[in-house]
């Protein structure tokens, strides 16, 4: 094989804003591999890993932090980690298993968007359908839903952290979607509160 | 609309897709003798009810489950809903 030297371009190149009291981030250097069970088989993924298996809806993470699993749906998990060789993400996650599943490298299918802020939950309001109040959402709680017509997953890593995965193809289009909603609520928490009063949004 | 999920509790109708009656679980056996009329029967005929419905949703801006939505088509209240998975193994199917 030619020896080609490359280099990764990531979707939306390295983006970094802040607007109001929210950071905006692209998270690079991740790998995200999915591992669906065999027809039959949903029980082998629960023993297959040294982190506990997720309900759908949850997430847990490594001792170390460094590895995550999403439980987005029944008899399939995603897993968020770095891989020791980026071009083997999905042999590392299969070596890794007591049992066989189907694993599949979906790096480079998605854009990974981090929101971090006081205001990011009245940021995701504007763009997302799901209670994230702390009692219904609270940290750790994944779950795939409709953002801006875009079928998005988004995560709470902490309290005020969120990631947000779209699909590559639609990142800018997205991205616009959550730089308008930040905009949004800080135009709003500049107006002068006898405005916000007659909105109804003080 | 809302859908109450069995696994993620309250979901917009919007998430979701939705294909017909819950019969369609039900599909006939190619090897029997009256197969062709049995598969007539199973694509074409539908009741219609002015009331409650027995229903398939997909969820697809979610956990891709398939659900059994009983709901009532005159007040679109929902009154129960299972996994169409536990469903079909309910009634016989191998999956």
């Amino acid at each position: 094989m030619a020896d080609h030297a490359l280099t990764a371009a990531s979707p939306l190149a390295g983006y970094a804003r802040t607007i109001g009291d929210v950071l905006l981030t692209e998270v690079g250097d991740y790998n995200l591999c999915s591992v669906a069970a065999p027809l039959g088989e949903d029980e082998a993924l629960v023993d297959s890993f040294d982190v506990p298996r997720p309900a759908t809806g949850q997430s847990s993470i490594s001792t170390d932090g460094a590895t995550r699993l999403l439980g987005l749906q029944p008899d399939q998990i995603l897993i968020l980690f770095r891989a020791d060789d980026p071009d083997r993400a999905a042999d590392q996650v299969a070596a890794a298993m007591k049992t066989a599943a189907y694993v599949t490298d979906q790096s480079d299918s998605w854009v990974l968007l981090a929101l971090e802020g006081a205001d990011v939950c009245p940021v995701l309001e504007r763009l997302c359908m799901l209670d994230l109040d702390d009692a219904a959402f609270p940290a750790g709680a994944v779950s795939r839903t409709v953002m801006e017509h875009l079928s998005v997953i988004i995560l709470r890593e902490r309290d005020n952290r969120f990631l947000l995965f779209n699909p590559r193809s639609s990142a800018r289009s997205f991205l616009h979607a959550v730089e308008t909603a930040a905009e949004t609520v800080l135009l709003q928490s500049n107006e002068p509160v006898s405005v916000r009063h007659r909105r109804g949004t003080s | 609309m809302i859908i109450p999920h069995p696994l993620l509790g309250p979901r917009d109708a919007s998430e979701f897709v939705y294909l017909g009656d819950a019969s369609l679980i039900d599909r006939p056996d190619p090897r029997a003798a009256d197969a062709l009329q049995q598969f007539h029967d199973y694509l074409y005929l539908r009741d219609n009810p002015a009331g409650e419905h027995r229903e398939l949703w997909f969820h697809e801006h979610g956990d891709r489950s398939w659900l059994v939505v009983t709901r009532n088509t005159l007040t679109h209240e929902i009154t129960a809903v299972e996994l169409a998975k536990k469903v079909a193994l309910e009634r016989g199917r191998d999956r």
